[in-house]
């Protein structure tokens, strides 16, 4: 669903070739462009180093692609996050233009899909036209998708109109949901953090599309990318918050008549509230939620904004962190309204792919021990029921409140020491020499103590024994697995 | 299929298993395993005739999706083996869920309906009898089989069928291997012999009698064609099987009530204080109201020797008739319900000795039964919400890869029963929800764990069916959720209207409960 193109030989190819060569000026206009606009749409290319959490020592997967980004201000390029994330390269190329500017991401945004770039040196840039901002385009009006896609080297541009405006998922992180506009131009692997464009203005990015469908595009709309802007003009990316509540609709007559709520199709229940989120100690389950900073909430849970229904997190999507909400709600007959300050919900990242980061493990006695996360989730398929109850858990039922991490032994690495206990992998670690495991650290920890104990006792969910490791063999048998497996370093806990 | 190839396959296999078992078994006298060239099936002595008949079997299972009616039925057939007097024996396959069994002498000349007198699933026996002393005329002029004496590893069986048109054949074929595996239900272990035979496919079902010097040795549960290997319930079985379940009161095979885990790991055996000379069997768990928990075995104890029998490191013992053995035939196979079995256990590095009383447990005596043949699922029906008890067959309506479509929560149930114990005897779940006027809004709810409704604690179908009987104020029902910290609600009046109409459209009885 990324539109990201392999072409690792390449990017190998014209990598060194980059400081040594003597590069024209730019022309005023390209050659042959239509548009002057169209000076300011750059070809990204990105080398990435994507770390293999299935050996967590290893260096990953060295790889790159082609992105497109656009000039919104003064050094300021925008793209998709996906175009850039775990890059090690950046390099920018001008239409009509052989030279490559290195550059670097300012801003990047993964659960929005949206990354800010500057070039090293701006001085050519100077005087390119700067791309400004449109509205959310309406249904069936026609835009144009500009951008570097698969089937050649230069710019290329398609149309298409607008077939649907949505609340739909960013493929991007794998969790998050955002506005969302369909449009049914072509955008293939290379077109990513285009500009698509309408009257002249940006009214998105191009950033997905669906494999099983023809002629369907998604574009990141202003909105959205507007959030983005304004949320770092701070000088820090906050993510989105989140009210951290779980809501069921209230559409059942006997429902609302033993809630005492009269039949005017307003109110939805709270089931859950996330512990550490914005409401925990606000709201609690059974509440009925009635509006949200003035809009009436529906049975649905939808609110009626900017003449469209749409689903109340919407109000809480176009906030920041810090900002208020205002809720009112009937808790045991009572009403209430308070003003609730909203902020990002880290654990809930859990369930998000995460990029620019080193896989953090232990290796111990040949066994690997990591921290459940998506990113571990993706490239290792755990069946074992306990895991996956954990994994599924972990922030619904706030078992992040007591492990912070969900410490899993992934992999036995054979040594004469652990060579019984390859059936082990793929469970969760429950308790270390006694002690209930909090998180990866503290695992690291509890496997050495001040003095080693005569052995080391691992209990896991749902196995048949404890795993025993005599203390005194471990610092032999981790020599060994450092050697045979081309181990350089036995644990990494910094991301 | 070219025959020189069929003779030339098995006669490489003696030299395997004879190495293999040299190894094991060392000096003493090693059973030698020497297997026959299978020859195809031949004709067999006419008088067989007179020990086998026919089964056929009209099998439905109930529909756990919809719990109220029946899946389409299937028909089935085999070769019972005539045991005892007037009494068939054949595979618990055949007796499962059957709706209608006729037994049909092999000349298609005498037919009767047949009953189950004795069935176990777990070790895929039953015993099949007649209707009525008019019925037994079907016997007359029959020759009951006697139990063989047990064979040994190498020996060779006879495997019975009977052709269309009413030919015996016999196909002769030898004891490869001698192992306690299932093959029925998943985790129930039994004494199996591995035979080798070219058998033709007929028109039967698998299951056949198996003789040995023409008496009973075994019944045939499974064959495998590619590699012509069968599957034979061993003689012993069978044997304590006929035997127990003659007199109509069947016992069944009892268990220990523990799961076990091997010993081989040298870490794992130092930090247990085992020595090397004993082998041992890690008790990883021990079943809630289990003999072994009766006799006070616990979780962590070590076992090294049943009943005098030394238990290797790996879980068998040496049988003096059979070789090497899985430990569980001690158990389940060599012991009846109610029989004692002496332990000898290593707790904490200490030598302790336990007496346990053997009993059969009742799957229905489980959280989550593993299988309910001829049961039918109890279920309620209120207002459009279709609550049900929480069974493996159930879990298996998720599909061919139900272990990882079913919900989380109840694999975790089924999974982890003594998480759940403590809540009663049976999990009770909002399996889903017929749209009704009652049920609006609560389309999405699914396979959602129940508490309590009405305030009261639901343990089984019984004790639901009961909660619904009183109402809260307004003619209101609560219904709580397991993990779910909302209250779902349904009026009483309207409910009734409801099941009223649903009745109406066909889906009766409204509910069903186990007695």
């Amino acid at each position: 669903m990324l539109a990201r193109s392999l072409a690792i030989v390449a990017l190998f190819i014209t990598g060194p070739a980059l400081a040594q060569v003597k590069t024209p000026p730019i022309p005023e206009t390209p050659a042959g462009a239509p548009s002057d606009i169209y000076r300011s749409v750059v070809r990204i290319e990105a080398a990435v180093q994507v770390p293999d959490y299935s050996t967590p020592w290893n260096s990953g997967r060295f790889g790159g692609g082609i992105g497109t980004g656009f000039l919104i201000g003064k050094n300021k390029f925008l793209t998709n996050a996906h175009v850039v994330s775990n890059e090690r390269r950046l390099l920018i190329t001008v239409h009509g233009s052989p030279r490559k500017y290195p550059a670097k991401v300012k801003f990047i945004a993964h659960d929005c899909d949206l990354a800010m770039l500057e070039v090293e040196d701006f001085t050519d840039f100077e005087k390119f036209p700067v791309l400004s901002f449109g509205d959310v385009p309406q249904l069936e009006s026609q835009v144009r998708v500009i951008g570097y896609p698969i089937g050649g080297e230069r710019l290329s541009v398609t149309r298409g109109v607008v077939s649907r405006v949505d609340f739909s998922a960013y493929s991007h992180s794998r969790a998050d949901q955002h506005l969302i506009v369909q449009i049914d131009a072509a955008i293939n692997p290379g077109n990513s953090g285009g500009p698509v464009l309408q009257d002249g203005k940006v009214v998105g990015v191009a950033f997905q599309g669906l494999r099983q469908a023809d002629n369907t595009g998604y574009i990141i709309p202003t909105p959205v990318i507007r959030r983005f802007l304004k949320d770092i003009e701070d000088g820090r990316y906050d993510h989105y918050v989140d009210l951290g509540v779980s809501t069921f609709p209230l559409f059942n007559p006997a429902m609302r008549q033993a809630l005492k709520l009269p039949d005017n199709g307003l109110g939805v229940l709270v089931t859950d509230v996330t512990p550490t989120g914005a409401c925990e100690g606000i709201l609690k389950p059974g509440d009925v939620l009635l509006a949200i900073d003035g809009h009436d909430i529906d049975s649905a849970g939808e609110i009626l904004l900017d003449g469209e229904k749409v689903d109340l997190n919407e109000v809480v999507e176009r906030k920041f962190a810090g900002d208020k909400v205002k809720l009112r709600w009937q808790s045991q007959g009572s009403w209430n309204d308070q003003d609730v300050t909203l902020k990002p919900l880290p654990p809930a990242r859990m369930y998000a792919i995460q990029y620019e980061k080193k896989p953090r493990y232990i290796v111990f006695a040949g066994l690997v021990l990591q921290p459940l996360d998506t990113n571990l989730f993706a490239s290792v398929k755990f069946e074992n029921v306990n895991v996956r109850r954990l994994y599924s858990d972990y922030v619904p039922k706030g078992i992040f409140t007591e492990r912070e991490d969900i410490v899993l032994l992934t992999r036995v690495e054979s040594d004469p020491i652990n060579s019984q206990l390859g059936d082990f992998a793929g469970l969760a670690v429950d308790k270390i020499n006694g002690v209930t495991v909090k998180s990866l650290k503290h695992a690291d920890e509890l496997l050495h103590p001040a003095s080693p104990p005569e052995f080391h006792v691992i209990e896991l969910f749902g196995a048949p024994r404890p795993i025993v490791i005599p203390g005194s063999a471990v610092d032999a048998a981790n020599e060994r697995v450092k050697k045979t497996y081309a181990i350089e370093r036995l644990s990494n806990f910094t991301e | 299929m070219s025959a020189p190839s069929m003779r030339y396959l098995p006669l490489l296999l003696p030299f395997v298993l004879a190495t293999g078992c040299e190894r094991h078994q060392g000096a003493e006298e090693a059973p030698k395993v020497v297997v026959e060239v299978p020859e195809g099936p031949v004709p067999g002595p006419k008088d067989l005739l007179k020990s086998v008949v026919r089964i056929s079997t009209t099998q439905q299972e109930w529909n756990q999706g919809q719990p109220w009616e029946k899946l389409s039925p299937g028909k089935r057939r085999s070769l019972g083996a005539i045991v005892g007097k007037d009494k068939v024996l054949t595979t618990a396959e055949m007796a499962a869920d059957a709706t209608y069994i006729e037994l049909e002498s092999p000349d298609g000349k005498r037919l009767v309906s047949a009953k189950v007198i004795a069935v176990d699933y777990e070790a895929n026996l039953a015993l099949l009898g007649v209707e009525s002393e008019a019925d037994a005329k079907f016997f007359e002029g029959t020759n009951p089989l006697e139990i063989a004496a047990r064979p040994k590893p190498g020996d060779t069986l006879d495997i019975v069928q009977v052709e269309e048109n009413g030919t015996p054949l016999v196909t002769t074929g030898g004891i490869q291997s001698i192992d306690v595996i299932s093959n029925f239900l998943p985790g129930q272990f039994f004494l199996t012999y591995e035979v080798k035979a070219s058998m033709q496919s007929a028109a039967n079902s698998f299951s056949l009698p198996v003789l040995r010097d023409g008496k009973l040795a075994g019944i045939l549960t499974s064959y495998d064609s590619k590699d012509q290997l069968s599957d034979v319930m061993a003689t012993d079985i069978v044997e304590r099987f006929v035997r127990e379940a003659a007199d109509g009161d069947y016992a069944g095979f009892p268990s220990l009530g523990i799961s076990t885990s091997r010993t081989e790991d040298i870490n794992f055996r130092a930090w247990l204080k085992l020595t090397d000379d004993v082998g041992g069997l890690y008790v990883s768990t021990v079943r809630v109201g289990s003999a072994a928990e009766k006799a006070g075995v616990k979780k962590g104890d070590v076992i090294v020797s049943i009943d005098g029998h030394d238990i290797d490191r790996l879980g068998y013992f040496d049988d003096p008739h059979y070789g090497r053995l899985y430990w569980s035939h001690l158990v389940r196979g060599a012991k009846s319900s109610g029989d004692k079995v002496l332990l000898e256990i290593i707790r904490d590095g200490q030598p302790v000795k336990v007496e346990a009383v053997l009993d059969r447990r009742d799957e229905k005596d489980q959280l989550v039964p593993g299988y309910t043949f001829g049961k039918a699922p109890s279920y309620l029906v209120k207002g459009g919400l279709v609550f049900q008890e929480l069974t493996r067959p159930l879990l298996e309506s998720f599909g061919e890869e139900w272990q990882s479509r079913a919900p989380l929560n109840l694999l975790d149930v089924y999974e982890n029963p003594q998480k759940y114990e403590s809540r009663g005897h049976r999990i009770v779940l909002l399996a889903g929800v017929i749209a009704t006027p009652a049920t609006v809004g609560y389309e999405p709810l699914r396979n959602l764990i129940v508490t309590k409704v009405n305030g009261k604690e639901i343990k089984d179908m019984k004790s639901l069916v009961e909660a619904f009987e009183a109402p809260g104020d307004g003619g209101m029902h609560a219904i709580e959720f397991d993990e779910e910290k909302f209250t779902v609600h349904l009026d009483e009046a309207i409910s009734t209207a409801v099941d009223g109409q649903l009745v109406q459209r066909g889906l009766a009885p409204l509910s069903r409960t186990e007695d």
